[in-house]
């Protein structure tokens, strides 16, 4: 073939190229991504016109036109990646949870937790635009409201805490959940030092 | 003779248990997310007005985050649920609601356009499928904590 007939032909599919682009205008794509665990799960498309379709399984994935049902869309893991990447470049880090402990009946922290508050301090420090939930819980010693009472309190204290450090007023979240929410359950009025805590999420 | 003890502290402190309750359950704070990675030209649509979105600002029900050809965002909600946006995209923050207590709520984003990555946080723990995305043409929900559309030609 000539030089010419190299050109031509080029030029012939591009146009070709251009024309299926065009054609295929708005284009959807929905797929099962891998949750931390390395799960998949399930994922139900429905569309505005044409029948739903059920996707299983970490990376199934199915494309979208309009006027059509989704069908599934022959992607494999790399293209997926690819065509994801730079969303899933952008996902936030993962919230670093701690735990520290207190005191029976009290809302000062044991030794060991003083010395682990600085690691929450330094997580807090790392993060470029920090946010931190705090949960208080008790052990089944006392009444109920009681515990609950003491829960807040405990949150609260080291609510107090991350502001003095610096953390905006609306960047710290304190609750209380009183002895519902045992780390050992037990049975009512046993004391027990791991539930005496407050976990802290920093994001 | 502690467990006493704290009996009449709570019997005592009962006026003061009952002013306290309603603050327990205050924890609604006036966003429901923020935004953790913010690259190139990152916009928030709010009321009609267009402002730049680094990181660190905070999000509401009905925000638009919009990104140009350079830019990409990560979002972080009440609930630990995450959405992040490649390029030339644009999300609704339809919906979001979450009772931290419960985690009873729901979540529903709407995808404009570009490619975007949700990971379901506690909201899914209570119900699977009270996170969901919709799309022009269709909408999304399901078991998976972990899933993406994108939204080309838009």
């Amino acid at each position: 073939m000539s030089k010419h007939g190299n050109a031509s032909s080029f030029i012939s599919l591009s146009i070709v190229l251009l024309l299926v682009t065009a054609c295929a205008g708005q284009r959807e794509t929905y797929v099962v991504l891998p949750d931390a665990k390395g799960q998949g799960g399930s994922l139900l498309v429905t569309p505005r016109e044409g029948t739903p379709l059920k996707l299983d399984g970490a990376y199934a994935s199915a494309v979208g036109k309009p006027g059509s049902s989704p069908r599934p869309s022959g992607l494999n893991e790399q293209e997926i990646k690819a065509q994801f990447g730079e969303a899933l470049s952008a996902r936030p880090e993962a919230p670093a949870s701690f735990t520290l402990y207190f005191r029976e009946g009290s809302d000062e922290l044991t030794a060991d937790s003083k010395k682990d508050l600085d690691k929450v301090l330094a997580e807090v420090r790392r993060r470029p635009a920090p946010d931190v939930i705090v949960v208080g819980h008790t052990d089944r010693v006392g009444l109920l409201p009681d515990n609950d009472r003491l829960a807040l309190k405990r949150a609260e204290k080291l609510r107090s805490e991350l502001l003095r450090q610096g953390l905006p007023v609306d960047s710290v979240q304190a609750a209380g959940r009183g002895e519902r929410e045992p780390l050992i359950p037990t049975a009512d009025e046993v004391p027990e030092p791991r539930n005496r805590r407050v976990e802290l999420l920093v994001r | 003779m502690k467990v006493f003890t704290r009996l009449m502290v709570s019997l005592l402190s009962l006026p003061l248990f009952l002013a306290v309750v309603p603050e327990a359950n205050a924890q609604a704070v006036g966003w429901v997310g923020q935004v953790k990675v913010s690259r190139g030209i990152v916009l928030l649509e709010r009321s009609g007005q267009r402002f730049p979105a680094p990181v660190g600002v905070r999000l509401r029900e009905n925000d638009v985050v919009l990104t140009e050809a350079n830019g990409s965002v990560g979002l972080m909600f009440n609930d630990n649920s995450v959405l992040s946006m490649g390029p030339n995209g644009e999300v609704l923050l339809e919906r979001y609601a979450y009772d931290s207590t419960t985690y009873l709520g729901a979540f529903d984003a709407f995808v404009k356009r570009g490619a975007v990555s949700i990971e379901a946080g506690n909201l899914a723990n209570a119900a699977p499928e009270s996170v969901r995305v919709k799309t022009p043409q269709a909408e999304i929900r399901g078991q998976a904590r972990s899933f993406a559309v994108n939204v080309e030609g838009n």
